[in-house]
Formats: structure tokens, C-alpha cells, sequence
């Protein structure tokens, strides 16, 4: 493939991942408002919120790491994608695919954050700081089982690599999950505290923290960080279809299986009120602990 | 004259003529450890691996010859130590005694480099106690209140490693009749089991010291701390690396190379633990400085367990970590070494907001804190996937996940180091903060243009590299420029990881520097969103106690064992005991000869009983 393909289908491959992640995130209103026994929003109402913030009239920011701390978070969120396998029988979505690792991913998934935490440093809002130190100390604790149940699945396939995990589960007509339930168990269990909704929301924490880090973002900066965390979500789905459920044949395919993956954390949270900070780790280090250690020890005998 | 004497002769020679120049002029002697700095690099770079010189002394062969294997850290000394003493010179302005850390100094970058080019146990040792001593007057040389204790403590754990080097060069030159390095190395599989333990658990007890690994750390903390900050860059960036140098020869090429890998298996849990533990007391402190020293300590411990492995991904990631550890956190200490001269302090609940004041300084700290945490697109990532893939493909997950934890939970003091310093809500107390002087900030900014570089083309560094594997015995180390491999095959191709990043990165900075530019303008960070109570003049808002107490309250429990309490109680012992002791020192002379004789004794007895 030329370069311009290959740019053309990055680009086409970046627009569906922002369309569809939100349009989850207008479903994700409609559901939780539908468990509340309220009417909801439309599920287009977030393509208007992005628009609506890129119009904005007046934008502030604090100094330059906060003017760049959006920057962090999309050029992580399209990297990502485009290191995640999307469409196993087709060339065409390769993108970067087999450049990339699940170590790779690993890291690459805190470049955004940590560098939106630094923007976010920069404002001077004391909530906002305290959001950062909630948000790292939970990204400590769930990365700990998350680790090792990906880890328990690379020793069982001896491989590291994202590509080889979808072929494998392509080509034998299975799924991972099947194989090595307790890795996928303690995953499972890991969405919610990776997407940070309830009760893991203790970042944002609208009633004690005024929304924390992003209290002090708005107009256009809120906007590419909605733009930037609708794309992230969507890859994060894909990543965690690719490695225990299968991968997906097609686009079709793999946005039915991202969608119905996705309402587990969302109405897990429409019923769960928020954790303490404390609180949120020690229920990480729990079940999901316990099972993913088991299945690295079943892995590796 | 021989490249070897002049190299020597430069920093030992050197530092006297600088104690001279100083006691003249400061002028003279700045100018002049600028020039022996990078005349002994250029010195360095001239040396080829064939330049050796021999001599004999009491019947032993001694000699002097960089290997493949040492030439690497001598790399990374010449790098950093011209830096260090370029840096040093407006850091130190003002102080007294200039001639006396100046000429210590030399002589601890002299004695680095003659422990790299020793080829016998001797000369090594030799070197090794001028090191030794001459940092250990550093950290006396500012005088402050308790640094004797802390001095005492460096000491007394040196000696401790001194003594168990002193004692493996005698039983190695009882059991093989030689001392050269290269000898007892080839002859190291012939020798008894025992004897083989012995020795080996000796030198790493001795190397094991410097490289700071658990139990053997509780000197380095308060030492990297309280020694001036452009000796710190040399002290936890290179001399820590001594001790690494050491142990790369005893793990890999004494045991793991005579088909003995259990040593360096054990070696490789101490150093887990060493880098968890490290990064928890890294993300308590409120010292900057303190939070670099126990963070120099964890990330030993990624090197030590690389090496303790010592598959060939796992040795090569151990040396490359070695090599960038000295270059991140050189540029760290050099960074909080100017926040500390030009604010006056460095502890987090003092500082704050420093980006605008010190954006060079900043820039500098943030890229070497990427290459830390081990991020992509920078040079610390790929030091990151090499150790983590060996020990996954090599089947020791469960040190794999240690090392997980605890990198992951240094991404808390990275950013705590970050915020604390440079970020926040801006104070008066520092309005009149300046950047630091060129000299200052050029050293650093220039280490950080380097791990930028190495982020996406490590090829360069791992040409030299490679060499240098071929003196622990690894044969055939392919590499690429840029594309890193596993065992299992899988592969990670960074060129795409930074191009993707850094055009998004820009596209969107146009982007969102471009939309309604006109709309968007730059508040004061007292101009908040607090509920309807903005911060009035006097108030300040910026958050830096007990940053992450939550996360203390999750790992509570484990805080409840510190290694130094542990100590501290053994201490109270051994001071109950050495009151006892005391009544042998007579302070008769010919009673402390009949001393000498009588541990010569127990040694011989003792030697004649193991082997």
C-alpha cells in the first residue's frame, strides 16, 4: 500500500472509532436515564455538546501545559487505535497493527493521561490536583490484576503481540475467554475501574470534586477532550474484544461485540454508588486479584 | 605516553593541579575542570580496547585496559562527567573550599575510570577505596547539622563491602594463585562449589553496596541527598554503576556462564523488591531530592534484576537501563540542583509554580521524568519493553509483575516530582525566580536532547552495546536501529509509535492554537473554579501535603516493616556489644599487631576448613 492509502485508512478508521464512541456515550445517557426512569437525552446529544464547545466564544487557559494538555490525550487515543486490530479477515484495516505489542499498549495508554495530568497540574485548582492523585493511585490498583491476567494469557499463547492473539482465536473458531476464564473473569471485573465510571468514579467525583481534573477545561479544550475520550473508548473496547473475545471479522462485527461489552460497565454504574478512594483499590485487589493471579498460575503449569 | 596513564594522570593529576588553581584563582580552577572534564573524555574516546599496560608487583601480574564489557560504563562516565563538572561551575559559585570538592571530585570520576580499566582484583580494589573515600569527604564537605551520622552511615555500609571485596581477593588469590580478572574468571569453573559461593556471594555483597540493592541500600538515600547537587548527577548517575559493573561480572560471567543460574535468580528477587520498595518511599517523601534518591534506588533494582537473570535480552535491557538511568537522572539532579540554587529550596511544600519562572529547567526534568516512567515515545520505554519481554518469554512472570507494580506506582512520584516543583498554583514568595545560568541549563537540556533522540533510534546506543555483551560471553547480539525483538519473535517497530504521536501531536496543536485564537487568553491560576470562592491575595491553594495519602492508606500495611527500623534495632544491639568491645583497644600498638596476627589466623584456619 502507498502512504496515501495507508494515511486514508488511519483517517477513516479514526472518523468511525469518534462516531461510534459517541454515539456509546449518547446511549450510555439514554440507558442511565432509562434506569433512573427519565426520559434522556438523544443519543446524538454529544455530537451537539462537541460541537457546541468548539463554538464557544471565549476559551481560557492557565499556561501553556494546559493549553497543550488536550494534545496528550488524542495523540494517545489515535495512536492506540491504530495499534488495535479491528478487522481480522480484511488487509485493508491493518493500519499499525503489526508494529505493536501488548506491552506497547500498556504504556502507551498512560502517555494521555499523564500528560493531561499535567496540564491539569498547571491550573492551580486544588480539585483538580486531587483528582490526579485519586486518578493515579487507582491506576496503580487496577493495573495490578490487569497485568497479570495479561500476562497469564501471553504465557499461554507465548506470544506478546495483539495480531497473533486475534489469528489464533480467528483460526481455531474460539474464544479466549473460553480458554483462560479466569483471566477473563478478572478483567471483566477490571472495566468498570478502567473506564472510570461507578463506583470507580472517584476521580471526577461530581459532588466532592466538582468534576476534578476537568473543572478547569472548557470551549474548544473540552471539546477535543470529548473528541479524544470517545476515540479512546472505543479502542479500549476493541483491545479488550481483540484479546478474550474473539477479535472481529469486520467493522459490523466488532462494533456489536464492543457495544455489548460496553453496557456491563455502563449499567454496572447506573446502580453503584462511588467508592472511596481507598476503597476502589482494595475492591481491585479483591476478586479480580485473586482470579487473575489463579489464572496466571493455571498459565503457567 | 600511554592512553591509559594520561587518563589517569588527567583526574588525579588534574585534581591536584585544580586544588593549586583554586587556592590562586576560582577563575583558574573553573576554567580548568572544564577542560580536564572534557579533556578526559576526549581521552576516553581515544582509547581502543587494545591499549593495555602491564606491570608486576610481588610476584602478581597487574595491569590496566578498558574490556569490551567496562568500555561501556566508561561511555557513559565521559559522558556525564564533563556535564557534571560544566554544570557544577555556576552551581558551586559562592561556596568555599572549592578546591577541596573539586579535587575530590576528580579523583572519584579518576577512581571510576580505574576500576574500568583494572584488569586484576587489586587495582580495582585500589580504585575502588579512592572512590569510596573520596565521595564519602564529599558528603562531609558541606558541613550541614547531621551529616556525620549520615556520612557514618555511607561509611560503615562501604566498609562493609570493602571488606567482603578485600576477603574475596584473598580467598581467589589463595584458590587460584592469580588475581588477574579475566583469569579468575575462565578458572572460576574448576573451583569447588563452596568455594565458588563463597566467592561469589562475597564480590556481590561488595558490589552489591554500591548498586544500592535491598538490604544493602540504607546509606543511599540520605548520601545522594546531602551531597552537592552536580556531584549527586555523578553519584547515583554513574558511581552507583560501579556496583552494577561488578555484578555483571560476577552473575553473568562467573556463575551464569559455569552454568550457574540460581545466584543470579535470587540476586534478581532482591532486586524486585529493591525497586518496589524504593518506589513507595519515593512517593512518600516531600523532598525532591529525597524523592530522586529512593527513585535511584528503585530503579537499580530493574537494572540488578536484569542482570540477576541474565538471559541476553535481559543483560542487554539491564545494560541499557544502567546507561540511561545515568543520563535521566543526571539530568534530574541537575534540574532540582538549579531549582534549589535559584529558589532556595527543594522541598514540595515549600515550592510551587516554577514552569514560567524556569522553563528550560522544566522542559529538561519533564523529558528525562517521560524516559523514567518508561513511556513512549522516549528513550525509557525501550530500556522498559527489553526487560519486561525477557523475563516474560523466559518464564519469570511472577518478578515480571513486581517490576509492573512498581513501575507503575513510580508513575506517582514521577508526577508528584513534576507538580510538586513546576506546576500548581503560582506563589509571590517565588516572583522574582530566574532561570538558571546557560551553563547550567545547556548540560541538561543536552542529556535530554539525547534520551529524546534514543526514544526512536536506540540503534545508536546499541551498537556499543552489543560490544560490550560480547565481554560477558553472549555471542551473535543482532539488534536494529529501530525495531526492538523478543525471543517469542514478536516485535515492536518505535519509528511509528513517535511519528504517530509527535504529527497528532502537532496537527492538533495548530488546531487548537488556530480555532478562535482571538477568544482564547491566559488567566492567572488564582482565576479558579471553586464554587464561588475564588482564592483572595494572600490565600494559596496549592495542594502538596500528604499528596497521595489515599494511596498510603491502600498499602498502610506494608509501611509498618521499614528496613531501617529493622536496623535501628540491630544497631542498639551491636552499640551494647561494641561497649564490650571497646576494652580491646588498648591503644598499644603491639596489642593491635597481636590482633592482626591473631585474625591471620583464624583466616588461614578457616581457609584450610572450606577448601
Amino acid at each position: 500500500m502507498t502512504f496515501w492509502q495507508i494515511l486514508g485508512i488511519a483517517l477513516l478508521t479514526i472518523l468511525i472509532a469518534f462516531i461510534t464512541g459517541l454515539f456509546y456515550m449518547g446511549i450510555r445517557r439514554k440507558v442511565i436515564a432509562r434506569v433512573q426512569n427519565r426520559y434522556g437525552p438523544p443519543v446524538y446529544q454529544n455530537f451537539l455538546d462537541v460541537m457546541k464547545l468548539w463554538s464557544k466564544d471565549s476559551n481560557i487557559h492557565h499556561g501553556i501545559m494546559q493549553h497543550l494538555a488536550p494534545l496528550w490525550m488524542i495523540s494517545m487515543s489515535i495512536a492506540t487505535l491504530l495499534f488495535v486490530p479491528i478487522a481480522y479477515k480484511s488487509h485493508f484495516w491493518t493500519n499499525f497493527t503489526f508494529n505493536g505489542d501488548l506491552i506497547l499498549l500498556l504504556y502507551l495508554m498512560v502517555f494521555g493521561s499523564l500528560g493531561f495530568a499535567l496540564g491539569v497540574g498547571q491550573t492551580g485548582n486544588p480539585n483538580s490536583a486531587i483528582g490526579v492523585s485519586r486518578g493515579l493511585t487507582q491506576l496503580v490498583g487496577y493495573e495490578l490484576p490487569w497485568v497479570i491476567a495479561l500476562i497469564a494469557v501471553m504465557i499461554q499463547y507465548k506470544t506478546t503481540s495483539l495480531t497473533d492473539l486475534v489469528a489464533f482465536q480467528q483460526q481455531h473458531h474460539t474464544w479466549i475467554a473460553f480458554q483462560q476464564p479466569f483471566a477473563f473473569l478478572a478483567a471483566f471485573l477490571l472495566i468498570p475501574a478502567m473506564f472510570h465510571y461507578s463506583p470507580y468514579d472517584v476521580i471526577v467525583a461530581p459532588a466532592e470534586l466538582a468534576s476534578g481534573p476537568i473543572s478547569e477545561f472548557g470551549g474548544k479544550y473540552l471539546g477535543l477532550m470529548m473528541s479524544s475520550s470517545s476515540i479512546f473508548m472505543f479502542a479500549k473496547l476493541a483491545l479488550f474484544v481483540d484479546i478474550f473475545l474473539g477479535g472481529a471479522q469486520n467493522w459490523l462485527w466488532m462494533i456489536i461485540k464492543t457495544l455489548t461489552l460496553y453496557m456491563w460497565p455502563v449499567l454496572w454504574s447506573a446502580i453503584s454508588p462511588r467508592y472511596r478512594t481507598e476503597q476502589s483499590i482494595w475492591s481491585v485487589w479483591k476478586w479480580p486479584l485473586i482470579l487473575s493471579v489463579l489464572g496466571l498460575i493455571i498459565a503457567s503449569v | 605516553m600511554n592512553t591509559l596513564v594520561l587518563l589517569l594522570l588527567i583526574f588525579f593529576g588534574g585534581g591536584l593541579l585544580t586544588y593549586l588553581a583554586y587556592k590562586i584563582s576560582k577563575v583558574v580552577g573553573d576554567i580548568l575542570i572544564a577542560i580536564l572534564g572534557l579533556a578526559g573524555a576526549y581521552v576516553f574516546f581515544t582509547v581502543s580496547s587494545q591499549t593495555s599496560l602491564t606491570f608486576s608487583l610481588g610476584g602478581f601480574t597487574l595491569g590496566l585496559g578498558f574490556s569490551e564489557y567496562s568500555w561501556i560504563f566508561g561511555l557513559l562516565l565521559s559522558i556525564l562527567a564533563p556535564l557534571a563538572l560544566i554544570y557544577s561551575i555556576p552551581y558551586m559559585k559562592g561556596h568555599d573550599r572549592l578546591e577541596w570538592f573539586y579535587m575530590l571530585f576528580l579523583f572519584v570520576i579518576g577512581g571510576m575510570f580505574g576500576i574500568l580499566m583494572a584488569k586484576d582484583w587489586v587495582t580495582l580494589f585500589i580504585f575502588w577505596e579512592i572512590m569510596t573515600w573520596s565521595s564519602y569527604l564529599i558528603i562531609l564537605y558541606s558541613r550541614k547539622k547531621g551529616l556525620d551520622k549520615i556520612g557514618l552511615k555511607y561509611i560503615f555500609f562501604s566498609a562493609i563491602g570493602a571488606y567482603s571485596l578485600l576477603t574475596a581477593i584473598v580467598v581467589i588469590g589463595g584458590t587460584m594463585r592469580t588475581l588477574s580478572i579475566a583469569e579468575t574468571i575462565s578458572l572460576f569453573g574448576v573451583l569447588p562449589l563452596k568455594a565458588q559461593l563463597l566467592i561469589g556471594i562475597l564480590l556481590i555483597t561488595g558490589f552489591g553496596v554500591k548498586a544500592a540493592v535491598m538490604p544493602l541500600h540504607v546509606w543511599a538515600p540520605d548520601a545522594y541527598t546531602n551531597t552537592p547537587m552536580s556531584f549527586s548527577a555523578i553519584f547515583s548517575g554513574a558511581m552507583s554503576k560501579m556496583g552494577i559493573y561488578g555484578l555483571g561480572l560476577v552473575v553473568v560471567n562467573m556463575y551464569l556462564n559455569h552454568g550457574i543460574g540460581s545466584v543470579g535468580h535470587w540476586l534478581a528477587w532482591f532486586g524486585a523488591f529493591t525497586a518496589l520498595f524504593g518506589t513507595f518511599y519515593a512517593v512518600v517523601q516531600d523532598d525532591a531530592r529525597k524523592l530522586l534518591a529512593w527513585s535511584s534506588v528503585a530503579q537499580l533494582g530493574y537494572i540488578v534484576t536484569g542482570i540477576g537473570i541474565g538471559t541476553k535480552l535481559a543483560v542487554f535491557a539491564a545494560l541499557y537501563l544502567a546507561l540511561l538511568h545515568g543520563l535521566f537522572k543526571g539530568t534530574l539532579f541537575m534540574a532540582i540542583g538549579a531549582v534549589e540554587r535559584q529558589a532556595g529550596t527543594t522541598k514540595f511544600s515549600e515550592l510551587r509554580a516554577l514552569i514560567r519562572k524556569m522553563p528550560y529547567t522544566f522542559l529538561s526534568a519533564l523529558i528525562a521524568i517521560i524516559a523514567l516512567a518508561g513511556i513512549p515515545p522516549l528513550a525509557g520505554f525501550v530500556g522498559k519493553w527489553m526487560l519486561y519481554e525477557s523475563l516474560i518469554t523466559s518464564g519469570h512472570y511472577w518478578v515480571v509483575i513486581f517490576l509492573f507494580f512498581a513501575s507503575t506506582a513510580g508513575f506517582l512520584y514521577s508526577y508528584r516530582f513534576l507538580f510538586g516543583v513546576f506546576l500548581g498554583q503560582e506563589e509571590d514568595d517565588y516572583k522574582d525566580v530566574k532561570e538558571a545560568p546557560a551553563l547550567m541549563t545547556l548540560p541538561m537540556l543536552l542529556l535530554a536532547l539525547v534520551l529524546i533522540v534514543l526514544g526512536t533510534l536506540p540503534g545508536f546506543i546499541f551498537k556499543p552495546l552489543a560490544y560490550s555483551m560480547q565481554g560477558l560471553g553472549f555471542t551473535d547480539i543482532s539488534y536494529h536501529m529501530s525495531v526492538l525483538t523478543n525471543s517469542w519473535g514478536n516485535s515492536v517497530s518505535l519509528p511509528y509509535i513517535s511519528w504517530t504521536l509527535a504529527t497528532v501531536f502537532v496537527l492538533f496543536l495548530i488546531v487548537i492554537t488556530w480555532v478562535n485564537h482571538k477568544g482564547t487568553h491566559n488567566v492567572s491560576t488564582k482565576d479558579i473554579h471553586t464554587a464561588g470562592e475564588p482564592p483572595s491575595e494572600e490565600d494559596n491553594y496549592h495542594f502538596a501535603l500528604d499528596f497521595y495519602k489515599p494511596f498510603m492508606r491502600s498499602i498502610a500495611p506494608v509501611f509498618k516493616y521499614s528496613i531501617t527500623r529493622i536496623y535501628n534495632a540491630i544497631g542498639r544491639g551491636i552499640e551494647d556489644f561494641f561497649e564490650y568491645v571497646r576494652r580491646f583497644y588498648t591503644g598499644n600498638a603491639q596489642t593491635y599487631a597481636l590482633y592482626v596476627i591473631i585474625f591471620f589466623a583464624i583466616l588461614l584456619l578457616l581457609a584450610n576448613q572450606i577448601f
